[in-house]
């Protein structure tokens, strides 16, 4: 088949850092190509080069066998080349009504009329949102949305361009599985258009549900190309890597004594009370799906908030903080998800992020001791194998995966009594996360290791237990031996729940 | 290269302006004029430290001016009309700004006012409340009363001596107190931003407050604190205004905070920081204190120099935010 | 001590406003001054924060109540549009006279000439409404300026090299930069080495700040011309960190009881200055209206004369605030001014 959208010899460089290198890459019509790649093989810089926010070096690109060099993203949008973006808040505008948003592009485009008229607006708008079956309030705001209603705005109005080529950068990032199927559906339908479309995910399940064909990028460079039925995921991934990755098999522990306990905790209004006890040494992931209460039990352990009831006891005595800060002195430290917005702080390199919530212990008199916290960063870099140059580095220097194993080095410092981590594996690479996870499971003795996963398979790789939570409860354990994957995979559902009820 | 003239750019132009008065206005090099320098912005400084400290936590405050002339004048009333000596009058003024301090951070922190707002509300409130003892009289000694009868008090000597004594330094009669409170405040601050983890604190709560809270560090008393100091700073600054003047003038402070901030904000520029910092601050009010000595010495009318300190704001605006962006890609 | 204050402050005048100015009796007076307590006026003002206007309302009130006419007060606080309102205000409000002090003359003269068209008697302080019917009360910035100059040349001779504190497009500051020219043409031994000002607020701090640098480069200045009491200040401070006290004069337009302080202060530089009493100026003001009133006619411009006050003088006669100032040199208490036989003198 004729490729719409091609790319040969394409290369690009930042100062000294060659990102892309001799890329070549053909698009077809009614086709998703899924673009595989460890964070930092370039495959942002890719999209943004197509999507005509960078220029690129050497090389060509061809859409429908027309020169296409766009100077800028409005070009690229013209060209018929329309990008969802990763980040989501990129795609709307929050100041804005939904109806507004959908039409922003018509908006601000050539020919645009000068009046804005509400009425023709909401019109034109309806005529988008019906076209991806959008069931979303068009008067709404877009900061009253969930982060997964503002991601289908941002798509509805991409496809609004009835665009030749879609690029999709991690669209299903922070989508529940019932709205992800909604994003499949409409890809189905793009697809039958004759639409060509570029995915860019880490998710093996998205994987196995959308692509037909794979392309892995390593290092600036196409490491390999799969497109014959049935697609070979695992080589894929290989590819990707660049090393054979096996499933890792946990080798499941038991917990040796309890560490914490919650009796009767009750998160919200409407919930069922639920019970828990996590040991010492044990790793237990908490999974469920997006908005299930996940956040909300970590921040409750944490000290964030108040349980509506119930109590909590860690050690033995009774545990009811009040502040983050009285639950780091009781040892319960928590990798809060999203790093970006809640874990690192952009003015400090790698030490002073590392010692930031233990600064007090690496203080004499109030002075802070450099010498002392630098040891300690650079043991941390060492033990979690972070890429760096040296632990004076800035954050933003470093790679996704490097980032989040930061956020983790902060915390694993210093004994905890409780780790919890809520979405560590957020936006990192395949190999990061089980660096981490390996790490993690390294030293959980001990402590009780708690993960907040909403991705099963993670839970799977890591956890010696998997607890599943839906509607703000706990309801169902496993533990990752055997375990009975249907059962499970209806509790994260609900069912369970409902059959209780 | 391009690191190399981001760091050390701005001290070059400063090394440089020097050079260039030093051959072109004499007397321009010599050991009265560089205090003098420091004297001349001392006052200046020490608000524009105090602001930064605001700026660390990412907040702003724009009544750092107003508490500095509510001092000034709460230490004229202090000592002429309440008859007090110089120790009460200071800590009259400490206690001035601390409590203006306190209060801007609880509107902020607590009734979650934005910073600029809240600030401006109390810069205004200021300007009035200091007028109202006085019935919108300038306070000297032997001032006439509203009430028609003569204050009895004076400007103690010993109050008077912070803004008029001078330490030998090298030279007899050198150093004046307020340059010395400059540099004593300006290695404190520094000291506290860098070193300990109270700064440290500080600037985490300015970059990314979410991640300061989920670190366990208490955000709002840091918020509060930031500007407790920018206030006592400002009330410092009052305390050293007055001494040198000799009685409370009614005056809106608006010059001081413009000069200030503008010496914070030209601090981001030093050693490519591109953040607030002490450090920076104080080379930055150094920096106009040369530039305007220099001008004035070379006869330079005053509107020359609002146009000068403008353009080096501007100036040291771009290396921040354009050039040290593009260094970080 | 205190007691002494109190008797020096009783005769000065602002508290003569209270105390020792009893109305005239009323059978001298030509009308409709028999009959005072009918009589309304008004004072419109444009400025009213600081010591000068504090006092000029003082004089204001003194000279009123010396006549026993009812006095109202508006204050526009710097609204130009406002001060216009409130001419029309006084004139709703029946008044038989108005005294408008400072404004803008595009924004007061036509409410000025509403006022006139009322049958009302007005009279302008330092603003130029542009109306021959409207006598223009003044202060002589030249005659300032000439005063504290004629000193300096009596002090220090004809050829000495100055420094000039002057801040262009404030027009008084203007007018006193005329005579200054004037001066420096008359007698050309007067050489201006170094000129600086500015109006950064507190002036006094910025103006100190700029001087430094001046006499640093030009330390044999011997005469420092500081035409307005804030840029004085400023310039004395400079002058005593310098160190120069005794090798520069400072001479100045303009008084108030902090200025008497520092030119006091032992070795001050400060030797003289040229002022006009803003309390005389007020009282002025009101009786050139009081006169309009009788009908009788005080001038198209009535200029109130400045007083020459030297640190010899203060120090001689141990003068140590405005109350006293106005005790002691009595030509700086009262300026016989619009001055008819039957006008009550509110300081006596």
């Amino acid at each position: 088949m004729e490729a719409t959208f091609r790319i040969t010899g394409l290369r690009k460089a930042f100062g000294p850092i060659r990102v892309l290198n001799d890329v070549a890459l053909d698009l077809c019509s009614g086709e998703v190509t899924v673009l595989m790649g460890a964070n930092g093989a370039g495959k942002s810089t890719l999209v943004k080069i197509m999507s005509g926010v960078h220029r690129l070096d050497a090389g060509e690109m061809t859409l429908g066998g027309v020169r296409y060099h766009p100077a800028s993203p409005a070009e690229a949008i013209r060209a018929g080349v329309v990008t969802v973006h990763q980040n989501i808040n990129d795609g709307v505008v929050a100041a804005l009504d939904v109806a507004a948003n959908l039409t922003l592009d018509r908006l601000s485009g050539k020919g645009a009329p000068l009046f804005y008229n509400p009425r023709r607006v909401r019109r034109e708008a309806k005529a988008v949102a019906a076209r991806l079956d959008l069931d979303i309030d068009l008067g709404a705001s877009i900061a009253d949305l969930s982060l997964a209603d503002r991601q289908m705005v941002a798509i509805a109005r991409a496809m609004a361009h009835e665009p030749k080529v879609m690029i999709l950068d991690e669209p299903t990032s922070s989508l529940s599985s019932a709205e992800a199927n909604r994003l499949f559906a409409v890809i189905d339908r793009l697809r039958q258009h004759g639409v060509a479309i570029l995915y860019i995910t880490h998710r093996m399940s998205d994987i196995r549900r959308v692509a037909d064909r794979i392309v892995s990028l390593r290092d600036g460079s196409i490491s390999g190309v799969f497109e014959t039925k049935p697609l070979d995921y695992e080589g894929a991934v290989n590819a990707m890597l660049g090393r054979a990755m096996h499933l890792v098999a946990v080798d499941v522990k038991e917990a040796t004594h309890p560490v914490f306990e919650a009796n009767d905790l009750r998160l919200s209004d409407q919930s069922r009370p639920f019970s828990m006890v996590l040991g010492a040494g044990e790793v237990v992931a908490v999974t469920g799906l997006v908005g299930v209460g996940k956040t909300l039990l970590a921040e409750t352990l944490f000290g964030l908030r108040r349980p509506l009831a119930g109590t909590m006891r860690l050690r033995g005595e009774a545990y009811a903080p009040t502040s983050t800060a009285e639950a780091i002195e009781k040892g319960v430290f928590l990798v809060a998800k999203d790093r970006a917005e809640s874990g690192i702080v952009g003015d400090f390199n790698i030490y002073k992020n590392i010692s930031l919530p233990f600064l007090e212990r690496f203080s004499r008199l109030g002075v802070s001791r450099r010498g002392a916290e630098r040891a300690v960063a650079r043991e941390q870099i060492d033990r979690l194998s972070i890429v760096c140059r040296s632990e004076r580095d800035d954050m933003s220097t470093l790679s996704g995966g490097n980032q989040q194993k930061v956020m983790v080095a902060r915390w694993m410092a210093q004994p905890a009594s409780l780790f919890i981590l809520d979405e560590p594996f957020q936006g990192v690479d395949i190999a990061a996360r089980r660096d981490i996870a390996s790490k993690l499971r390294a030293s959980a003795a001990g402590r009780t290791t708690l993960l907040f996963l909403t991705e099963l398979d993670e839970a799977l790789e890591t956890a010696d237990r998997i607890l599943v939570m839906s509607e703000h409860t706990i309801v169902g354990e496993h533990r990752n031996e055997g375990l009975d994957m249907d059962r499970l995979l209806a509790q994260v559902a609900g069912e369970p729940m409902r059959g209780a009820a | 290269m391009a690191d190399t003239a981001i760091r050390f750019g701005f001290l070059a132009l400063l090394a440089g302006l020097i050079a260039f008065f030093s051959v072109s206005a004499p007397g321009f090099l010599s050991p009265q004029s560089a205090v003098f320098i420091f004297q001349s912005v001392a006052i200046t400084g020490i608000l524009a430290l105090g602001v930064t400290a605001t700026l660390v936590v990412g907040g702003f405050d724009l009544s750092i001016g107003s508490v500095a002339t509510s001092s000034m004048m709460a230490a004229a009333y202090a000592m002429v009309v309440l008859e007090q000596n110089a120790l009460v009058a200071v800590l009259f003024c400490l206690a001035i700004g601390a409590l203006v301090g306190l209060v801007n951070g609880i509107i902020i922190v607590y009734m979650r006012v934005p910073d600029l707002l809240a600030t401006l509300g109390m810069m205004f409130l200021l300007v009035g409340l200091q007028r109202i003892p006085t019935e919108g009289r300038s306070i000297a000694a032997g001032m006439t009363m509203p009430d028609g009868s003569t204050a009895a008090g004076t400007f103690s000597p010993a109050f008077l001596a912070l803004g008029r004594h001078r330490f030998d330094f090298f030279l007899p009669n050198l150093l004046p107190v307020s340059v010395v409170v400059l540099l004593v405040l300006a290695l404190l601050i520094w000291f506290f931003l860098e070193y300990t983890r109270f700064g440290r604190m500080m600037y985490a709560v300015g970059s990314n407050e979410r991640a300061a809270e989920l670190a366990g560090a208490p955000v709002k008393a840091y918020k509060i604190w930031a500007y407790v100091i920018s206030g006592i700073f400002a009330s410092i600054g009052g305390i050293l205004l007055a001494a040198r003047l000799g009685r409370g003038d009614i005056a809106s402070g608006n010059n001081l905070l413009l000069d200030a901030v503008a010496a914070a904000l030209i601090g981001f520029a030093v050693l490519g920081a591109a953040k607030p910092n002490a450090f920076g601050t104080a080379i930055g009010a150094l920096f106009v204190g040369v530039l305007l000595q220099g001008l004035t010495m070379m006869n330079a009318p005053y509107y020359t120099q609002d146009f000068v300190k403008g353009a080096v704001l501007v100036v040291a605006l771009v290396f921040t935010f354009a050039l040290s962006n593009r260094s970080r890609r | 001590m205190s007691i002494t204050r109190r008797t020096f402050s009783r005769l000065g005048l602002a508290a003569a406003a209270g105390l020792f100015a009893a109305p005239a009796l009323a059978q001298d007076m030509p009308a409709p001054f028999d009959n005072p307590g009918e009589v309304k006026i008004a004072l419109v003002r444009y400025l009213s924060t600081g010591d000068f206007f504090q006092a000029y309302l003082s004089g204001v009130e003194a000279q009123a109540k010396a006549l026993g006419v009812d006095l109202r007060v508006l204050d526009s606080r710097q609204d130009a549009a406002l001060q216009a309102d409130m001419v029309d205000q006084a004139i709703a409000l029946g008044v038989d006279g108005i005294i408008i002090q400072h404004g803008l003359t595009e924004s007061m003269k036509e409410a000025a000439q509403r006022a006139v068209d009322a049958g009302i008697k007005v009279v302008a302080f330092d603003v130029n409404v542009e109306n021959p019917a409207i006598p223009q009360i003044e202060q002589s910035d030249r005659d300032l300026a000439r005063l504290a100059l004629e000193q300096a040349v009596a002090d220090n001779g004809e050829a000495w090299k100055a420094g000039y504190v002057y801040v262009a497009g404030i027009a008084p500051l203007d007018r006193r930069d005329e005579t200054w020219r004037e001066f420096k043409a008359k007698y050309p031994g007067i050489n201006e080495v170094a000129m600086f000002g500015t109006l950064d607020n507190p002036i006094a701090n910025s103006v100190a700040n700029q001087a430094r640098s001046v006499v640093t480069a030009n330390p044999d200045i011997q005469v420092m011309f500081a035409p307005y009491d804030e840029f004085a200040k400023g310039v004395k401070i400079a002058v005593d960190e310098a160190g120069l006290s005794d090798s520069i004069k400072i001479y100045s337009a303009d008084i108030s009881t902090a200025d008497i302080a520092a030119m006091r202060e032992p070795g001050s530089a400060w030797v003289a200055t040229a002022a006009t009493n803003p309390a005389v100026v007020g009282q002025v003001s009101v009786r050139a209206l009081a006169m309009l009133l009788a009908g009788e006619e005080p001038g198209a411009s009535v200029i109130v004369p400045p007083t020459l006050i030297t640190q010899a003088d203060l120090n001689g006669q141990d003068i140590k605030n405005m109350e006293e100032l106005s005790a002691k040199l009595p030509q700086f208490a009262h300026a016989d001014v619009a001055m008819p036989a039957w006008m009550p003198n509110p300081n006596e």
